[in-house]
């Protein structure tokens, strides 16, 4: 059995999510309530893949909302996000993607240091950010988006914004090896890391943000931060293709404007429907094929019986792992979201 | 980038530590004696498990001396007045309860709310907890686990004529165990115990258990939920 752990994008969201689906008791509480709740598994889902063959989860709700962290409750944060996961674990599932925040909570504040949860010892082989997989269909995002809008990879300018997380610099070095783009802009926010990921790839140039966007005709937003940030769209080339990586997505809405596309990143589409109600939650288009890539990763090593943490850690993304989570990908009906 | 949250020194010995500890230590102590003497009860309710439930006070008894021990170490004194009145409402029902025979009852507050919660408290404290109480309290959860089992055993064997009864005595119990813990909440904080981490662990232990007795999701949701906000 595969398993989900989400969470709901603001505390508005989450209210709204607990009265569509009956819960009063959690419908009208603020942040100290959600502060205090406990996880819970939301939905039983099944998938069938292309090859026919169906497999079983669990959506876990961790009930981590972003405020946590723009509020400083770090501890709180790092409570939901072990509880879930000791949920997902006594409910048996072989493998769980940390989804959303979830990975990023579990990387930035060491949570592999923190196994032991009451009488639980975490065993973190049943775990997965869903990292190489998102990385892997964002980078199939640039390459079809690059066609559909009629750019040349080969004279394109790529920034990647976030380019020294963990998917930022995955999608770094594919573009490098497996594309001919002509220039890649690294933006981050730590220059130390910047200049070891420039040193590494042995090409890419270090530029202030507001530097970089003009000059880019593909923008991959892989940043990950509890607020959005605001983009001039005014200085954006034309054509340019925005691809959003970042959670909650919000780019389309914020950023519209002849000539920009903005798509979002990391997400993929199953070719079949999928059985559960948790994606119309979190507001897909087409919530029953739509769905996260890093969700969709649980589910392809759940299909191949790989129940092993095929992500794990910082910057371990190898093109190898991408190319193989790729080709399962394909074989299963997911496809790429262009849009 | 990565962070760690630092690890917080704390020393045992200062007044405000061993004042908040005198109150704290209390209500394990007094925890401990009610749930011997609960138990002592529900085996006159329950013959066929007689044996069962003595073995469990007895623990109970072996918890609260180890529990002294505590206090001793650290030269505090449980205030066992402030005790006393804290479990007095939650003491009070139970002995209602078991006046009427209403072993269901009795069952969730003893061995479901009371256990509930020792379980999370217990949890929260052992990070925590000065060298000496940690070995202790170590010792003691293991065995709450295993009470909290009985009663889930009992009320899950029994579930379809329970459940009424069962939600009736939550709805009056459990705006109860929040108000205890307003009253703790200050005292905890100083033994470096957040109360949100309290309710948290309070409602998986709980939730949990309502589950393995015959709840759904739904249920737990609002059983584990009720009089939280109010509280």
């Amino acid at each position: 059995m595969f398993g989900l752990i989400g969470h709901l994008t603001s505390l508005e969201h989450a209210q709204s999510v607990a009265r569509e689906l009956g819960y009063p008791e959690y419908a009208d509480q603020g942040l100290e309530f959600w502060c205090s709740a406990p996880p819970q598994i939301v939905d039983r889902i099944k998938v069938t893949s292309a090859t026919g063959q169906q497999i079983e989860g669990l959506y876990v709700e961790s009930c981590f909302l972003p405020e946590m962290l723009a509020g400083s409750k770090i501890k709180t944060a790092i409570r939901k996000i072990l509880n879930a996961m000791a949920l997902a674990q006594k409910n048996d599932i072989d493998i769980t993607a940390l989804g959303g925040f979830s990975s990023i909570i579990f990387e930035n504040f060491n949570l592999s240091q923190m196994s032991s949860v009451r009488n639980i010892q975490l065993e973190f082989n049943r775990f997965t950010t869903g990292n190489t997989h998102t990385a892997y269909i964002i980078c199939r995002q640039i390459e079809e988006a690059s066609r559909k809008f009629g750019i040349d990879l080969a004279r394109a300018t790529v920034t990647v914004c976030g380019a020294t997380g963990d998917i930022g610099s995955a999608v770094c070095r594919w573009l490098d090896a497996r594309t001919e783009i002509k220039e890649l802009l690294l933006v981050a926010r730590n220059q130390e890391r910047l200049k070891e990921l420039q040193s590494q790839l042995g090409r890419g140039t270090v530029m202030a943000i507001e530097d970089a966007l003009p000059k880019s005709d593909i923008i991959v937003w892989v940043a990950s931060m509890a607020k959005g940030m605001a983009i001039d769209v005014a200085t954006l080339k034309r054509p340019c293709i925005l691809i959003d990586g970042g959670y909650p997505k919000n780019m389309s809405t914020l950023v519209q404007d002849e000539g920009v596309h903005v798509i979002d990143g990391g997400i993929v589409e199953h070719s079949l429907d999928i059985d559960w109600k948790i994606m119309k939650i979190v507001n897909m288009t087409a919530p029953a094929r739509q769905l996260f890539a890093c969700f969709a990763e649980a589910m392809l090593l759940e299909f191949e019986g790989w129940h092993t943490n095929f992500s794990w850690g910082r910057n371990q993304i190898s093109l190898e792992n991408m190319e193989k989570i790729g080709e399962v990908s394909i074989k299963h009906g997911f496809r790429p979201l262009i849009g | 980038m990565g962070q760690t949250l630092e690890a917080v020194a704390i020393d045992y010995q200062t007044e405000n530590y061993r004042d908040a500890y005198s109150r704290i230590n209390a209500i394990v102590i007094e925890g401990e004696a009610e749930a011997h003497s609960n138990y002592l009860q529900l085996a006159e309710l329950l013959p066929e498990s007689k044996e069962d439930l003595v073995k469990l006070a007895k623990m109970e008894d072996r918890h609260k001396k180890g529990f002294i021990a505590c206090g001793k170490n650290l030269s505090v004194t449980p205030d066992m007045d402030f005790a006393e009145k804290f479990f007095a409402e939650l003491h009070s029902n139970f002995q209602k309860a078991f006046a009427t025979g209403d072993i269901v009852t009795c069952l969730l507050i003893q061995s479901l709310i009371i256990e509930c919660f020792a379980i999370a408290a217990y949890n929260i404290y052992i990070p925590v907890a000065d060298p000496f109480a940690r070995k202790i309290t170590e010792g003691v959860i293991k065995d709450e686990y295993m009470h909290l089992k009985f009663g889930e055993e009992w009320l899950q064997n029994n579930f379809a004529d329970s459940k009424a009864t069962l939600e009736q005595a939550n709805r009056q119990n459990l705006p109860i165990v929040w108000k205890m813990l307003n009253q703790v909440e200050t005292d905890a904080k100083v033994l470096n115990m957040e109360k949100e981490a309290l309710v948290e662990d309070f409602m998986i232990q709980y939730g949990e258990s309502l589950g393995n007795i015959g709840f759904n999701t739904r249920d737990i949701m609002r059983m584990s939920a009720m009089g939280l906000v109010a509280a």
